[in-house]
């Protein structure tokens, strides 16, 4: 379903992600690790072209990022994305916030996104703020209104970016729960994460990156448990 | 100290207030046209200076430099005198001094807008372009809106500027509120009372507007 070849990604002189290879499978959901720096988010940003590719490719359902004549528009509604930041549209309504892309984009008319949104809403447990601003939200509702904003368009993957980092402790429960929900219905997902104990419970998979490179790729009970790599061993061992 | 309000002529102010208040008019109408002319021009320089081409931008720049770096003054004679009768004979005053207002003003609007638009944080239009919206509707639906509160008090600000830099058309003779003081001053030979009526005139224009914006700040705000 996503399937990442040689991706090379530099700032100006810095370069951030060396030379990552990855497949992602349908309904698999793919935890990446790692220290602060490391590359992670970047690596998650290229996946729906936030960030230009330097080098390599990406292929989104057998799609071409790099290739010029790839309509991008059309890929990131296949691609929802949940920011650290959630990134709610301030001056709309939940619901608006929901409904924008869904009539704008994918040109659905406005009753029938309603309906959509608010079953979304009901789904992540924020049906009764169908009304309000995002300003009157605490963090956790933002991050589940933001959830269901990337649901709308009815994706095909969903690409996490620290999803709970910006979270008081209280509030991060209830967006993770989402997140197992989201996977249990079998939603392809690519996680950048600190949560060790989501990435153990709901990851089929788990990367551990470091300084632009995939350093180790294994189940979760393998990488918790026995991990091969010095690297691995050591940023575990902080953070476990 | 002799007692002003025996001494005031309150013929002259009699005489001359339809004068006024028919120059007031013209104030309001060039006032208005310089806002709306600056506004779309404004914008369209204000994105030409954010063009990611450095190239492109110069154009925008120079003109921003130009208009905001001499005097309007300045600007006004070189329209009504030079610029003008390339276009039409006899010059219309009023017509000068609303082109004068209108490039002038689009100098200040444009980087109004640009720092509008900058301010709205990256995050926003990552959203946006994230759920597929292409440049046009992430500007129009995501970060214009924001932008726009934020531009309302500086623009009002600038529209007051504008208002009162319209005096400034008196010396082409276009027959706005000035222009008719200065008439009357001519006329009679008096001072205070033709140019305390016009300040107090264009006192009252201003405070209106300043509370017509104060209003659309807070209805905006309460959204």
């Amino acid at each position: 379903m996503i399937s990442v070849q040689n991706l090379k990604k530099s700032f100006g002189e810095l370069e951030v992600l060396k030379d990552i290879s990855v497949e992602v499978n349908p309904q698999e959901v793919v935890v990446v690790i790692g220290p602060s720096g490391s590359g992670k988010s970047t690596f998650l940003r290229c996946l729906n072209l936030m960030e230009s590719i330097t080098d390599g490719q990406v292929l989104i359902e057998g799609k071409d990022l790099t290739d010029k004549q790839t309509n991008i528009n059309e890929i990131r509604t296949e691609v929802g994305m949940v920011f650290q930041q959630f990134n709610l549209f301030p001056h709309k309504t939940v619901l608006d916030n929901i409904t924008l892309a869904m009539t704008v984009v994918r040109k659905w008319n406005k009753r029938e996104a309603e309906e959509k949104a608010l079953k979304l809403l009901e789904k992540v447990g924020l049906k009764e703020k169908a009304q309000v601003y995002p300003d009157s939200l605490s963090g956790g509702q933002k991050q589940r209104v933001a959830i269901a904003r990337a649901l709308g368009m009815e994706p095909k993957i969903m690409l996490f970016d620290e999803p709970t980092s910006a979270l008081d402790p209280e509030m991060v429960g209830e967006v993770l729960e989402v997140m197992k929900q989201l996977a249990k219905e079998g939603m392809t997902m690519v996680v950048v994460t600190h949560e060790m104990g989501f990435a153990r419970e709901v990851g089929d998979r788990v990367i551990f990156m470091d300084e632009g490179y995939i350093v180790e790729e294994n189940e979760p009970e393998e990488i918790f448990g026995n991990p091969q790599n010095e690297r691995t061993k050591a940023f575990l061992s902080k953070v476990l | 100290m002799m007692n002003i309000w025996e001494n005031i002529r309150w013929d002259i102010i009699v005489d001359y207030l339809p004068f006024f208040l028919k120059g007031a008019l013209v104030t309001i109408g060039m006032s208005l046209a310089g806002v709306l002319f600056g506004l779309a021009l404004g914008l369209l320089i204000g994105i030409g200076k954010m063009s990611p081409i450095a190239i492109a931008r110069l154009p925008f720049i120079w003109y921003v430099n130009f208009f905001r770096g001499t005097p309007l003054f300045v600007q006004i004679l070189l329209i009504h005198f030079g610029l003008m009768p390339i276009f039409m004979t006899p010059v219309n005053p009023i017509a000068s001094g609303v082109v004068a207002l209108s490039l002038n003003s689009a100098a200040y609007i444009a980087e109004i807008f640009r720092a509008g638009i900058k301010s709205i944080d990256k995050g926003q239009a990552e959203a946006a372009h994230s759920l597929g919206m292409n440049k046009l509707q992430v500007m129009w639906y995501v970060v214009l809106p924001q932008a726009f509160k934020r531009m309302v008090p500086p623009l009002g600000n600038e529209f007051i500027v504008l208002l009162k830099d319209s005096s400034l058309a008196a010396v082409i003779a276009a027959p706005e509120l000035l222009y008719w003081g200065r008439a009357a001053q001519g006329e009679y030979y008096r001072v205070w009372e033709p140019y305390l009526t016009v300040a107090l005139i264009y006192l009252i224009l201003t405070l209106t507007l300043t509370y017509l914006l104060n209003y659309l700040e807070r209805r905006l705000d309460t959204e």
